[in-house]
């Protein structure tokens, strides 16, 4: 039982996200992959938000996302992803995923604490 | 009459119509069932009633006869029921047709077949009595007699009844008919009527209201489709679709107004992205730059080629940037365009605020961006606002500005201590740094000696830095001092290097020089100093500098005019270190001047000086007093007449000099000028060539003449005075003029060539770096600095204290 879950293959990336939003009194959860990171959306439905990278092995963050949109039928789930770019076809797929927001990297955790905790009350 | 009023008189006359239509019809049917009733219930079974008498008549004849034939006493009493039985039938039905009877003539035809029947009847009787009586013949006789003509009789009465009946039945049917036709005739023509009325009604409706409906619409897609809102569709009614019609021409003035009002906001902003210095832009999907965008963006980025382009090309493009940066910069664009605000947030502080850009000439700019979302009602960022803005003299200004608040924290330091002080502080220190430099230049190794030598010389440097409150030096050699204890300890890792060495001794004498050169040129404080030989303003008021120091800490940096004015207040505060007015510089020779003037038994003369804001530095102070005492005094001895000349030639019994300073390109030209008598240039001349200075057979020009004055020896006055005529006061003056690289020069200020006397001025030219120009509009508007411009004689230069203050007060 956890509001985020963080997936990212980078533990550095994975561990400092995690850290912060700990420290800012979130329960979080993580996954190493897209595939990781959809059974562990499918096992806990109380999960609120998931922070994801897009580029992942075994399974990106884009089809993860579609995944838990069509597959698991999951439509409450609010996603934001982590990238170092954004094209016009990358915001296309995610509008179509239902993405809620891009962050690009380097995190930034004092610019997204508030809008994260807005997403997970 | 209003359109509800026609369509409720069209549903009124409607209704009116189909009423009377539909009660006439009523009235018409009920009368056609009433006349049908009649027929059927009474005319029609009348007259089948009245052929049935003839019937009953025959049987009341047959059952007569049968009677009367029968022989006597065979079933003669059930014959006579029988026949009294028919004859009652008979009765009734005549009876019944009487009753039926509706006319006079079937009621006498009744009366008239009843008076039949009673003699019929009569007849029957008298036969059954007959026969009754047992005299058959006579009832044969009378049956063949009476009963058969009454018989007969009856049957043609009662034909003539059956005849009259069916007339009459087939004259109410005849009638029933001709009413029915008439009825058909007027409700079809009413109903036509009614029809055409409400046609017409309709019609008028069409064009009362259909028709204007329809050009009122055709109007407004008109309208619509022009979009010319000036336009109005014309009132030619009262009623709704007229009152319509106002409504929609208020609607459209409304449209109008609003319009007009849009494009009034609209050319503002045209207007305002014409004319505010401000680079604005806005970046649509695709990080492209909407083609709306402030003029003078072009002249910042210097460049055309901006709607429609990539903002990461036109804005980003040649910037100090580097790739990543660059490339978080866009993907953080695009992460906000068409996204959530909450991504702007997300995503803010990746966008930069400044960078310093390569102009196409090689120039470089600092530009300062600045980044805002342009949100839907959706809370969705549409596009981003980026407003640029040239911030390259602003951040040089801000350099210079901490660079002077710098200089002048040092002057600060400086001259709150006396020069003594400071000049052996400032001995001694090089000494150390020369002793220190000798030591390191010496050993090429670490020696744990010399190294303890080292920092005690740098140690006991930075004390009396301290001592003396040389902040500034104090930290420079603080760092120094700290390489030498690291160096000192035994397990320390750093390397005796002996470039390292001597170049922190180097920074640490470029700060001392720096702190000389500061105290020589700013505060005019050469050499070792002796207290009371310099002039008696010397220094600038520590206040005014702490005043100037506050006011550099406290400027707003991002305002560029706030940062000009504390820039020049810092400049007018250095500018007026080490300097004071010509008119200070010359107290002491005008306040010299009323015992002169009495000497010489003339009236104090007026002084004029005019600096034209300029200031004398200190050094230059005293070899003008040196040149002005000679000059001021020979004017009011020789130039200057006496009162009584004066008054006879119409001047003021007091004389007037005038001193006025004018800056003339690397030189500064101290012009001396009095309303004397002008240059005795026949004396001159005579006295010059009885002096043999200048030769007797040549005629030589009034400038000639004039230049004699200055060679060593010449004097025109008859008696040498106190106060001069010497023959050395020209020429002390040349002399030391020319010491300190000037020149002196007579010039004649009137056009009287070859007179015995000629107006001139003196003109004193000293070089122009022995004087600081004051002149700057903040040093005016600001301080109210009673302004070293133009200082009649005998107004005290103690206006000028609040920034002149004497050294002693300093040094106190």
């Amino acid at each position: 039982m956890a509001q985020i879950i963080v997936i990212d293959d980078s533990s550095t990336v994975r561990n400092e996200v995690c850290d912060f939003l700990k420290a800012n009194g979130l329960t979080v959860t993580s996954a190493v992959d897209g595939r990781d990171g959809l059974d562990k959306i499918r096992a806990d439905s109380a999960l609120k938000l998931a922070v994801c990278d897009v580029n992942m092995p075994n399974m990106d963050g884009l089809t993860m996302a579609e995944k838990v949109r069509n597959d698991l039928k999951n439509a409450s789930l609010h996603i934001i992803m982590l990238t170092t770019e954004n094209s016009p076809a990358m915001k296309e797929r995610g509008k179509a995923a239902g993405i809620k927001g891009w962050i690009v990297k380097p995190f930034n955790g004092s610019a997204v604490i508030s809008s994260i905790k807005k997403l997970v009350g | 009459m209003s359109l509800r009023q026609s369509i409720m008189l069209l549903v009124l006359l409607s209704l009116v119509s189909l009423c009377s239509i539909g009660g006439y019809a009523i009235y018409q049917s009920s009368s056609s069932a009433s006349q049908v009733r009649t027929i059927t219930d009474q005319v029609v079974p009348s007259a089948l009633a009245s052929s049935d008498l003839v019937s009953l008549l025959k049987d009341v004849q047959l059952a007569t006869i049968y009677f009367v034939d029968t022989p006597k006493n065979s079933d003669s009493e059930n014959n006579k029921r029988v026949l009294a039985e028919r004859k009652s039938q008979l009765q009734l039905g005549l009876e019944q047709q009487f009753q039926q009877a509706n006319s006079t003539t079937q009621k006498a035809i009744v009366n008239e077949a009843k008076d039949e029947l009673e003699g019929y009847f009569s007849a029957i009787d008298t036969s059954i009595k007959f026969k009754l009586d047992g005299k058959d013949d006579l009832a044969q006789s009378n049956l063949a007699a009476n009963v058969f003509v009454y018989e007969r009789e009856l049957r043609q009465v009662l034909d003539t009844l059956r005849t009259e009946k069916n007339r009459t039945k087939d004259d109410a049917i005849a009638i029933l008919k001709k009413n029915l036709s008439h009825t058909v005739g007027i409700l079809s023509a009413v109903t036509l009527l009614a029809l055409l009325l409400l046609a017409s009604v309709g019609i008028l409706l069409y064009q009362r209201i259909v028709r204007p409906i329809s050009r009122m619409q055709i109007m407004m897609t008109d309208i619509a489709s022009s979009q010319d809102f000036s336009r109005r569709l014309p009132i030619d009614r009262e009623d709704e679709i007229g009152r319509s019609v106002v409504a929609f021409n208020t609607m459209i003035e409304k449209i109008q107004e609003s319009s007009a009002l849009l494009k009034q906001k609209s050319t503002d902003i045209h207007s305002m992205l014409q004319n505010i210095p401000q680079g604005i832009l806005t970046i649509v999907p695709g990080n492209i730059i909407h083609p709306e965008y402030s003029a003078y963006l072009e002249s910042i980025l210097e460049t055309s080629q901006i709607g429609h382009h990539p903002v990461m090309d036109v804005v980003f493009s040649g910037t100090s940037l580097g790739a990543n940066v660059l490339s978080q910069v866009e993907a953080a664009i695009s992460a906000c365009i068409g996204e959530d605000l909450m991504n702007f947030e997300f995503n803010e502080h990746l966008l930069v605020t400044e960078f310093e850009k390569v102009m196409p000439d090689g120039r470089k700019k600092v530009i300062e961006l600045n980044w805002s979302p342009i949100v839907n009602d959706s809370a969705c960022t549409d596009r981003l606002l980026l407003s640029l803005r040239d911030v390259t003299e602003l951040r040089m200004l801000v350099a210079e500005a901490n660079e002077k608040k710098h200089e002048l924290e040092i002057i600060g330091e400086i001259i709150s201590l006396s020069q003594e002080k400071f000049y052996e502080c400032m001995k001694s220190s090089m000494n150390f740094l020369e002793e220190n430099r000798q030591l390191i230049q010496e050993h090429k190794n670490h020696d744990h000696n010399v190294i303890a030598q080292l920092f005690r010389n740098m140690h006991t440097l930075k004390g009396n830095a301290r001592t003396y409150g040389l902040a500034h030096l104090a930290n420079i050699v603080h760092a120094t001092e700290q390489t030498y204890d690291a160096l000192r300890k035994q397990d320390s890792s750093a390397s005796w290097d002996q470039a390292t060495l001597l170049g922190e001794l180097a920074t640490v004498k470029d700060t001392l020089v720096h702190y000389t050169t500061l105290s020589e040129d700013r505060l005019g404080r050469k050499g070792p100093g002796r207290r009371g030989s310099v002039d008696r303003y010397l220094l600038v008021d520590k206040h005014q500098i702490q005043e100037t120091i506050r006011r550099l800490e406290s400027v707003n940096v991002s305002n560029l005019h706030e940062l000009l004015e504390v820039r020049e207040a810092v400049h007018r505060v250095l500018r007026m270190l080490g300097t004071e007015s010509l008119h200070d510089v010359l107290k002491d020779i005008t306040d010299s001047l009323p015992s002169l003037a009495q000497e010489l038994e003339k009236p104090t003369p007026n002084i004029l000086i005019d600096a034209r804001g300029y200031v004398v530095k200190n050094q230059a102070a005293s070899v003008l007093k040196n040149i002005f005492v000679h000059l001021i005094r020979n004017a009011l001895d020789h130039g200057i007449e006496t009162p009584t000349v004066r008054s006879a030639t119409g001047k003021p019994v007091s004389g007037t000099l005038t001193i006025t300073m004018q800056p003339n390109g690397q030189m500064m030209e101290l012009c001396l000028a009095d309303d004397g008598q002008g240059l005795a240039l026949n004396k001159i001349h005579a006295s010059a060539k009885e002096k043999g200075l200048l030769s007797a057979q040549h005629s030589h020009t009034d400038r000639e003449i004039a230049q004699t004055i200055f060679r060593p020896g010449f004097s025109t006055a008859s008696v040498v005075t106190n106060v001069s005529g010497r023959g050395v006061g020209m020429d002390a003056v040349l002399n030391f003029v020319k010491r300190e690289g000037g020149a002196v020069d007579i010039r004649f200020t009137d056009n009287r060539t070859g007179s015995d006397y000629r107006a001139f001025e003196l003109v004193v030219s000293l070089p122009l770096n022995h004087f600081v120009n004051m002149n700057t509009k903040e040093f005016v508007t600001h301080y109210a600095h009673p302004g070293p411009n133009t200082h009649p004689a005998g107004n005290s230069g103690h206006a000028l204290k609040p920034f002149w203050i004497d050294e002693e007060n300093i040094l106190a």
